[in-house]
């Protein structure tokens, strides 16, 4: 067991895990954070996706020994229920998700590309989302949540 | 096959339309409605505290459909507050009544319509109690805000009225009389309540569960369905950090741990420390329709109407459908805890009382020290491993008494364990008589179980791989009107002489249970794209040839409304492009829906692209607009997912499909480019459920229109890449 | 002292001369008439186009052709030379957009020399220079497939070229240089399956415009044949003696990783070799036993050494005493907390078949970049289609890690040398 100090949410944290620990089960276990989820832990679903300076990773594949001192943003840094940010918002009002498992993963995917991209095609959408798996089919309402997002922050709207 | 007329009575009142509650077909008069006859007592369902909390209890489990919304809408209406006003307890054995497994679309018309029922009972009866207090006619009292009001303004809350015992009464055959005021919540789409915290990040599912001295368990399963424990060292694993126990019953292996991580790395540790031997057993046959056609089956004829021999053109085919997974995108996971001689479950399982009944067998303990609670997991689309996970909590629970024990599936282990899709093959034959109608109908399905839930230990994984296993129950097919591998194997539409089989495989080569629809996606999927070689011979416009073969006008308004908003008649074929079209009425009771896609197929790489698909849905009285819409476009991406994509693929020895990458699934990539679901509401017609009705229409229509667009007639799912490049 | 005036005008006339007489000869180099466009093509029998349809597998025309799946042909693929960035062109038999006007001839001089219908000539990116060698019978089969395509409008686009790249004849020079139209001779001396895989090899597969490295002018290298080239910015390995493989290729591995794409074990294929391995799989099965038989026999020149791939098990801690000890320590913590638990413990439950890495021959490459682009990117699979998956580490490991887990595995994975200028091919790999 090593102590590491980690960036999450803008707050700093010191965990005590084996340096092969992936960062998912850090956050779920030790941070009691519930956003990034347990998917397949191959990193081919992307339920796990949270953001590392900014880019998107599954965080199923990050040992936490590689974290360093990069910022970890997950869902709940965003925006609560009670004051969701303009995509967690969208997400609402376009009621995108079924079960909404996969949801966290994709908000985070998609904030990583509002933030370098505020203005995507629907094509650069579609092809950007792609390493987030869905099962539900809820696939066209997520892409219109995102869509909505970017409009938003298009007219101006705060991030 | 037509409903009954519904009754219906119209109330002008503040320029709304209230109306009368109909009495569903299908229950005899004078019964209590279903549901509401097991669990007969009003306060069952609806409780009202004197601090004017609203609480209402249903038996029946969000899966993500939103069930858990709709049915505050239902009760909320009924007693005219608004949704936020209420709270609302699921599937909990301890707690709420008992409506078996939420599945089978019935969740609206069993809990759905017991809810109505005794929420309008509730609220007649509390309407009684107002005016006694008020001294007034029941009938002049308004409601607002969960209180009575006078004509004169004199207020009076549900809490004020109930402070006793005045909701424990049996609910009635009777419907109550209807609500005053105009509706509060049916028929609008109300926010899902589930959704803010799980795009927050809020606790929500349960593998979100963390309960204090909580210790995580993997298991370690056989390389293959029949392989043998031979000998496990499991010396070194019990030294490895974290590790509270190794637990071995017969070839159930899996270990206890304090810390996640350290229990996916100990698990993997006992595996390589067990030495198995590992069976050839499965067999392999060179096609799915081979290895069905090979199986033992019991002929049940399920329709023999007219006669045969009819004369005209004979046309004859064979589709055919794999074993498909559910492939939840979370695998199952539940938490137990033994303690003080009872064991508590929380679990994502579509039925928390059978599954009790189950542990009670497997665990040789009495039901009522088992209490199962439900907790939402990821999408299941039936039954997944959600069951058996909760066996394997169960089981590792007893083994450290004390401790809630918290068991995560693998997504290996989900993929390669769960029930199986069942693979099917269908076989249609059918008579072409002069007039371009369908003079004779023979239909043919071969499939085996599509049910092995619980009930019985023996339906749960862990219990058939214990030193003592139980066995698997033989599996029983589900008579018919709901059916189970032969779910609309009857075809809606009207035929003069027609004879269905269900050809009943009871014999497992590969575990297989309900996967959303059941025997429907294949068998819609059969007798839509044999309606269209059919209409393709007959010469005639395969939307028109159905229209000619219905008689119900609710199928004949579903048909056109998605003929009409597609632009059928108007459509013109462009380059690689085509169109295709399915009706189906799901179970034949259930909702109506109607489905027209366009496709654009790229033979050299075999990619099916879907341009549009234009549905339109009668559900009976629409409870959540925007919840059936989000059922029927999921429902529709989902088979098309299955339909272009998915097959389990599996050897002598094991199944192969154990990933995202052996089992690919739709990406966005390859997500239509529009999906559009219109409503037919049928205010006072009985709820219908629409969760599974757009799997095999789906299907059906995909294929049509490869067909339209190339040529291609595809008859064996999946139309994947590699058959669409060799066909 | 004073030139005759007789001799000045001697020396500025011979000197025209020479331009004319050269400039004519330039001419004639790099001009090509245009060929008539033809109307519409001629009927094809069945198995004429069946063979066409094989030898686009195997000549893997949708590598460059096909960038969008839905859209077959349609062309619209940039290629990043060093000469610029080409867009391949748009070969389905659309008229105004397509070779749909394209007659017979045309199409045999677009493979045979480089030269569009309408006289202007294509870069080389289009490897002609291999195809030049096909037998007139394979290039009217091919011409059978393509003209029985859907039609698709899609415009060719403007390429993006260096100065003076974009002056199109000048790559009449370059066809000088390197366009050798030697039909095809077999080998008496090798059967018919090692004959038949060497065409392919050379006319229609073409791996050498991969394998074999290019000289400054973007050239085949003959003298170097299948000593290792590069393809996007992937190092493709020597197939000859030069094989950088720890461990040598038995031909049914061979036979296995070009129709799957992994001989377990062994090696499994990635990066631009993925969709070598789709195209091969897609093949004639006795087609791709040849072009096993050809490739087997010149890797199988390679001699045996021994390597750390002969042993099994993790790889080692840095020594104590290495001289670069804490990179070395960074990267083996690296290799024991993200690669071990696929790469060294193993998933046999997973498709993955994830290589012990002593076995990668990307660790053995004389150049990095295979191996960053594999630790960077994974190995994904074709849309929709089932096969293996490594998922990439490029936003998870920074450039120092990525550095030091490369430079570890080279040297306590694969016990080679260390690669010159490692961190600068890391940082390269990862720009935008």
């Amino acid at each position: 067991m090593t102590t590491y100090r980690l960036q999450v949410n803008g707050k700093p944290h010191a965990v005590d895990t084996d340096p092969d620990t992936p960062l998912l089960y850090v956050m779920r276990n030790e941070l009691a954070l519930n956003g990034a989820k347990f998917g397949c832990g191959l990193g081919q679903c992307g339920s796990c996706t949270v953001l590392l300076d900014g880019q998107p990773v599954m965080s199923c594949m990050v040992p936490v020994s590689v974290v360093g001192a990069r910022m970890v943003r997950t869902v709940e840094g965003l925006g609560d229920a009670r004051t969701p940010n303009v995509l967690q918002q969208a997400f609402i009002d376009e009621q995108a998700a079924q079960c909404g498992y996969c949801i966290a993963g994709m908000i985070m995917q998609a904030t990583a590309l509002l933030e370098k991209n505020p203005a995507p095609t629907d094509a650069q959408i579609r092809a950007h989302m792609s390493p987030n798996l869905c099962r539900c089919g809820t696939h066209m309402r997520i892409l219109r949540a995102v869509r909505r997002a970017a409009d938003v922050l298009a007219k101006g709207g705060k991030r | 096959m037509s409903a009954d007329p519904a009754r219906r009575r119209f109330l002008a009142a503040g320029g709304a339309l209230t109306l009368s509650f109909a009495m569903p077909a299908w229950s005899a008069p004078g019964a209590l409605p279903k549901s509401l006859d097991k669990t007969p007592w009003l306060d069952a369902w609806i409780r009202i505290d004197a601090n004017e909390a609203i609480t209402v209890f249903t038996g029946k489990a969000e899966l993500g459909q939103g069930i858990k919304t709709a049915l505050l809408q239902v009760a909320a209406d009924e007693l005219r507050v608004l949704p936020s006003r209420l709270r609302l307890v699921t599937a909990d054995t301890a707690r709420t009544p008992d409506e078996g497994i939420t599945a089978g679309s019935n969740s609206m018309k069993d809990s759905g319509t017991a809810l109505r029922h005794a929420a309008g009972q509730v609220r007649a009866r509390l309407s009684e109690l107002a005016a006694k207090r008020l001294n007034v006619p029941a009938a002049s009292l308004a409601m607002k805000d969960g209180a009575f009001v006078a004509p004169d303004g004199r207020r009076i809350s549900f809490g004020q009225l109930v402070t006793g015992q005045e909701l424990h009464m049996k609910a009635t055959p009777e419907p109550a009389p209807p609500a005053p005021g105009p509706k509060t919540a049916i028929g609008k789409s109300l926010p899902r309540i589930d959704i803010p915290a799980k795009v927050t990040g809020g606790t929500a599912y349960v593998q979100d569960l963390r309960l204090p001295g909580m210790v995580h368990a993997r298991v370690v399963r056989p390389p293959s369905p029949h392989a043998q424990l031979l000998a496990v060292d499991s010396a070194a694993v019990t030294r490895l950090p974290g590790v509270l126990k190794v637990v071995r019953d017969g070839r159930f292996l899996a270990v206890i741990v304090e810390g996640e991580y350290r229990a996916v790395k100990a698990a993997a540790a006992l595996a390589r420390a067990a030495r198995w031997d590992t069976l050839a057993a499965l067999p392999v046959h060179p096609t799915v329709e081979a290895l069905i056609r090979s199986q033992p089956a019991e002929a049940l004829p399920i329709l023999e109407r007219g006669a045969p021999g009819a004369q005209g053109r004979r046309l004859a085919a064979t589709y055919t459908r794999p074993f498909q997974l559910h492939a939840s995108i979370g695998p199952s996971c539940a938490v137990a805890q033994l303690k003080d001689g009872r064991y508590t479950v929380w679990t994502h399982a579509q039925g928390v009382f059978p599954l009790r009944t189950a542990l009670a067998e497997l665990l040789a303990v009495k039901e009522d020290t088992v209490h199962c609670i439900h907790a939402e997991g990821s999408g299941c689309y039936g039954h997944n491993g959600a069951d058996d996970v909760a066996a394997d909590a169960a089981l590792l629970a007893r083994a450290l008494p004390g401790r809630p024990v918290r068991v995560q599936w693998m997504r290996e282990e989900e993929h390669a364990w769960e029930p199986f899709g069942a693979a099917m093959v269908a076989q249609v034959a059918a008579t072409l008589g002069p007039d371009g109608r369908i003079a004779d109908w023979q239909y043919d399905v071969f499939t085996p179980a599509h049910n092995t839930r619980p009930g019985k230990a023996g339906n749960l994984l862990a219990a058939t791989h214990l030193a003592r296993p139980f066995t698997p129950p033989v599996p029983k097919p589900s008579p018919q009107p709901e059916g189970s591998g032969d779910r609309n194997a009857i075809p809606y539409y009207v035929m003069p002489n027609a004879r269905v089989v269900h050809h009943f495989q009871p014999t497992p080569v590969l575990r297989t249970s309900a996967l959303r629809g059941l025997g429907a996606y294949c068998n819609v999927f059969a007798i839509e794209s044999f309606m269209d070689e059919l209409a393709r011979t007959a010469n005639l416009d395969p939307v028109a040839f159905r229209l000619k073969h219905l008689d119900d006008p609710r199928a004949l308004d579903v048909v056109k409304l998605a003929a009409s908003k597609f632009g059928w008649d108007g459509y013109r074929r462009t380059a690689r492009r085509g169109r295709g079209f399915a009706f189906a009425r799901y179970k034949n009771l259930a909702s109506y829906c109607a489905l027209a896609v366009e496709v654009e197929v790229a033979r050299e790489t075999g990619l099916v692209h879907i341009v549009r698909a234009i549905s339109a849905v009668d559900c009976g009285e629409i409870v959540s607009p925007d919840g059936v819409r989000n059922q029927i476009e999921g429902g529709i991406v989902q088979s098309a997912s299955w339909t272009l994509l998915e097959q389990v693929r599996y050897d002598a020895e094991r199944v192969l499909t154990v990933d995202w990458a052996s089992y690919p699934i739709l990406r966005f990539a390859q997500a239509p480019d529009k999906v559009k679901v219109h409503l037919i509401d049928r205010p006072g017609q009985p709820f219908l459920g629409t969760g599974e009705a757009a799997q095999g229409p789906a299907a059906a229509a995909i294929a049509n229109a490869v067909f339209d667009a190339c040529g291609l007639r595809m008859r064996d799912l999946p139309l994947d890449r590699s058959r669409v490049r060799k066909a | 002292m004073i030139q005759p005036r007789r001799k000045r005008h001697t020396g500025w006339w011979l000197l025209l001369a020479a331009a004319v007489v050269l400039a004519g000869i330039a001419f004639a180099i790099m001009w090509r008439p245009a060929l008539a466009p033809q109307a519409a093509p001629p009927s094809f029998d069945q198995t004429s186009i069946a063979r066409g349809a094989n030898l686009a597998r195997l000549g893997m025309c949708a590598s460059c052709h096909t960038p969008d799946l839905a859209r077959p042909f349609a062309g619209d693929k940039p290629m990043e030379t060093p000469f610029g960035t080409v867009h391949s062109t748009n070969i389905t038999p659309d008229l105004n957009t397509g070779i749909g006007a394209w007659s017979p001839e045309a199409f045999t001089r677009s493979m045979r020399e480089g030269v569009s219908r309408d006289g202007h000539l294509l870069y080389p990116a289009f490897p002609y220079n291999h195809y030049a060698r096909m037998t007139q019978a394979d290039i009217d089969d091919l011409y059978a497939y393509f003209m029985t395509r859907p039609a698709i409008d899609s415009p060719a686009r403007d390429n993006a070229m260096t100065f003076p790249f974009g002056f199109r004849p000048l790559i009449a020079f370059w066809n000088v240089l390197y366009l050798d139209d030697t039909p095809w001779q077999p080998d008496p001396q090798q059967s018919a399956e090692w004959n038949r895989g060497a065409y392919l090899a050379d006319a229609v597969a073409h791996c050498a415009a991969c394998h074999t490295p290019r000289t400054k002018l973007g050239g085949p290298d003959v003298k170097r044949q299948l000593d290792g080239g590069e393809a996007e910015d992937w190092y493709a390995p020597a197939l000859n003696r030069n094989s950088p493989s720890p461990l040598p290729w038995t031909r049914a591995q061979l036979q296995a990783y070009l129709r799957s794409g992994i001989a377990l074990d062994h090696a499994v294929a990635g990066g631009p070799m993925q969709d070598v391995v789709m195209h091969l799989a897609q093949a004639d099965e006795a087609d791709v036993a040849a072009l096993a038989a050809w490739t087997h026999s010149h890797l199988a020149q390679a001699p045996v050494r021994r390597t750390p791939a002969q042993q099994d098990g993790p790889l080692p801690p840095p020594a104590a005493d290495d001289p670069d000890l804490q990179r070395m320590r960074l990267g083996y913590a690296l290799y024991a907390n993200s690669c071990a638990r696929c790469h060294d413990a193993g998933r046999d439950q997973t498709s993955g078949t994830a290589l012990p890495l002593q076995k990668a021959i990307a660790l053995y490459d004389p150049d990095p970049r295979s191996l960053l682009y594999i630790v960077d990117d994974g190995i994904l699979p074709p849309d929709g289609e089932p096969a293996r998956w490594m998922p990439g580490f490029r936003a998870i490991l920074d450039d120092e890690q990525a550095g030091a887990l490369a430079a570890y595995l080279r040297k306590y994975g694969a016990g080679q040398p260390a690669w010159p200028g490692l961190d600068k091919a890391v940082s390269k790999a990862r720009a935008p």
